[in-house]
């Protein structure tokens, strides 16, 4: 196949992803429901629904029977979520009874559902689309929010197309085995960095245009691919890893959004820290090896791919890099008109 | 790595990608819901997934022509079945999940020297017969044609790994290995077999 058709592919791919203009956006940042019992039956109650991303998720808490809410302030807006605190009031409690989480079967994300009962006991559940409800009562160790924390990392990184997209370009760069090592690693540096400080207060980055820079990082990639076909070389492509540190900066931010709309308490953040970090190595690890052996497997089954499929993943890491900048960049300004 | 790219897979993953970007009733947040369920399902389905890695260790047995030729058959009958049975309705009503175990459990263990292209038919069929068997899952509520690009882009990358694994052992121990695993997945696919008569009242 011919540039010119390969081009004419791309853009068949970039005008197909056009007409679902919002759809491909990485919002997995999970929900959050917490409620702290202040005396028999009565419950501080805070809800946060991410917002403010690319997509507005629907979601709501679906009370228990019998169990009234009062929420004075309404609701409110934030940055990154939509807050609602109220008092909840349970005649005997919630232990027992199920909480569900409307709207959610129909999303990709999560929502943390953590209950303080009086008696010190902690409960923390991870509810998600393909179980959206909770039964209260229990009490949960710290190694089953442990497991919940890293799950979130694994699903927050396996889930958000753009990053995995990312590294994938930084995959096709790379000249050798011993480059791989030193991109994912300085990659992994950048982003947990980052991750920490945003995750711990110290600096933040507002969604629409920190999603408008990692799509750019994503289309920055596309060219080098090129040039690394046609045997050129540039900066990228002789220090791949320079490149992957500094975006790699920019995406723990991006990763830093699902912790960040949790809003946790200051006491729960360095566990839930260390473990979100922990998975999303742990998924980003899973990734790589899952290209790195499909790569083994094809070169032992003998397969010989025509020249235009082998150009064909960067021609898409560039054309989905570029619809993503303009879609992010256009929705950028549109939000600040 | 840059001179061996993984073109197939990628080819997978992205054509998820684009056509999945159709779906937005479920696509609320990342786009790829419904192939995530795909692939959830899949994964989480002992009754497909067995017989998907059954038929890779048994391709490999066969050598790398034969394990090309399942990695493409093999995702494309299924979308194909499951294509079907989107459009067409109905299940079959056969214990299906224990049969593929049974025959293809036996032809791992006994290596049966079968020539490439009936290993291609025996792929074709496998992937016609599950696919079809996932439609009910997949209709309705369930993630659809989409839910297949899922389900097919796992058959590829389970078929291409388990296969040129097999392909290259060559220590006369590991094949012997490979072909003991072939015994244990016949003998559960004889267990299934009793299971659902009984369960059926047969």
């Amino acid at each position: 196949m011919t540039r010119r058709a390969l081009a004419l592919l791309a853009a068949a791919l970039a005008g197909s992803l056009a007409a679902a203009v919002p759809v491909l956006g990485h919002e997995n940042r999970p929900g959050f429901l917490e409620m702290e019992e202040k005396s028999p039956g009565v419950y501080a109650f805070l809800w946060k629904a991410p917002s403010d991303g690319e997509t507005e998720i629907h979601i709501a808490p679906v009370l228990p029977p019998g169990c009234a809410l009062a929420t004075p302030d309404g609701q409110q807006l934030t940055t990154s979520a939509i807050l609602v605190r109220g008092t909840l009031h349970c005649e005997g409690g919630l232990a027992g009874r199920t909480i569900a989480i409307e709207g959610l079967e129909s999303t990709a994300t999560d929502v943390l559902v953590r209950v303080r009962h009086s008696d010190g006991r902690l409960e923390s559940h991870l509810v998600g689309p393909a179980s959206p409800s909770v039964t209260l009562g229990g009490s949960t160790t710290v190694s089953q929010r442990a497991a919940s924390y890293l799950k979130l990392g694994v699903e927050h990184i396996l889930m958000g197309i753009d990053h995995l997209l990312f590294v994938l370009g930084l995959l096709l760069i790379v000249s050798d085995r011993w480059m791989l090592v030193k991109t994912i690693t300085s990659f992994t540096i950048a982003h947990s960095l980052t991750l920490a400080v945003a995750t711990l207060g110290f600096a933040s980055a507002p969604l629409p245009p920190l999603n408008a820079a990692i799509a750019l990082s994503i289309l920055f990639l596309g060219p080098e691919i090129v040039r690394v076909w046609r045997g050129e070389t540039s900066f990228t492509i002789r220090h791949p890893w320079v490149v992957a540190f500094a975006f790699g900066l920019l995406h723990g931010f991006g990763f830093a959004s699902g912790m960040t709309a949790l809003g946790l308490p200051k006491a729960e953040i360095p566990l839930a820290l260390l473990l979100f970090n922990v998975g999303v190595e742990i998924g980003q690890v899973f990734f790589v090896a899952v290209i790195l052996l499909l790569e083994r497997s094809f070169r032992t089954l003998e397969i010989r791919w025509p020249r235009w499929v082998e150009a064909l993943p960067g021609y898409a890491v560039g054309s989905l890099g570029a619809y993503w900048t303009i879609q992010r960049t256009v929705m950028l300004f549109s939000e600040a008109r | 790595m840059r001179t061996r790219v993984p073109p197939a897979g990628t080819l997978a993953f992205f054509a998820a990608l684009l056509i999945s970007a159709r779906a937005d009733a479920h696509l609320v947040t990342t786009g790829l819901g419904p192939v995530y369920d795909g692939i959830g399902h899949l994964l989480l389905t002992p009754e497909d997934l067995v017989p998907i890695l059954a038929l890779a260790l048994y391709a490999g047995l066969r050598g790398a022509r034969a394990g090309r030729l399942a990695l493409f058959v093999l995702p494309l009958s299924w979308m194909l079945g499951g294509l079907l049975a989107l459009g067409l309705g109905g299940a079959i009503s056969a214990p299906v999940p224990a049969l593929s175990f049974i025959l293809i459990g036996l032809l791992v263990a006994i290596d049966v020297r079968l020539p490439d292209g009936a290993v291609a038919t025996l792929a074709g069929s496998l992937g016609l017969i599950h696919g079809f068997l996932n439609g009910p899952a997949l209709a309705g509520a369930g993630p659809g044609a989409l839910g297949l690009l899922g389900i097919a882009a796992v058959a590829f990358v389970l078929v291409a790994l388990a296969s040129a694994l097999v392909v290259s052992l060559k220590a006369p121990a590991a094949r012997i290995a490979v072909r003991v695993a072939g015994s244990w997945i016949a003998a559960i696919g004889l267990l299934l077999l009793g299971w659902t008569l009984r369960t059926r009242g047969v």
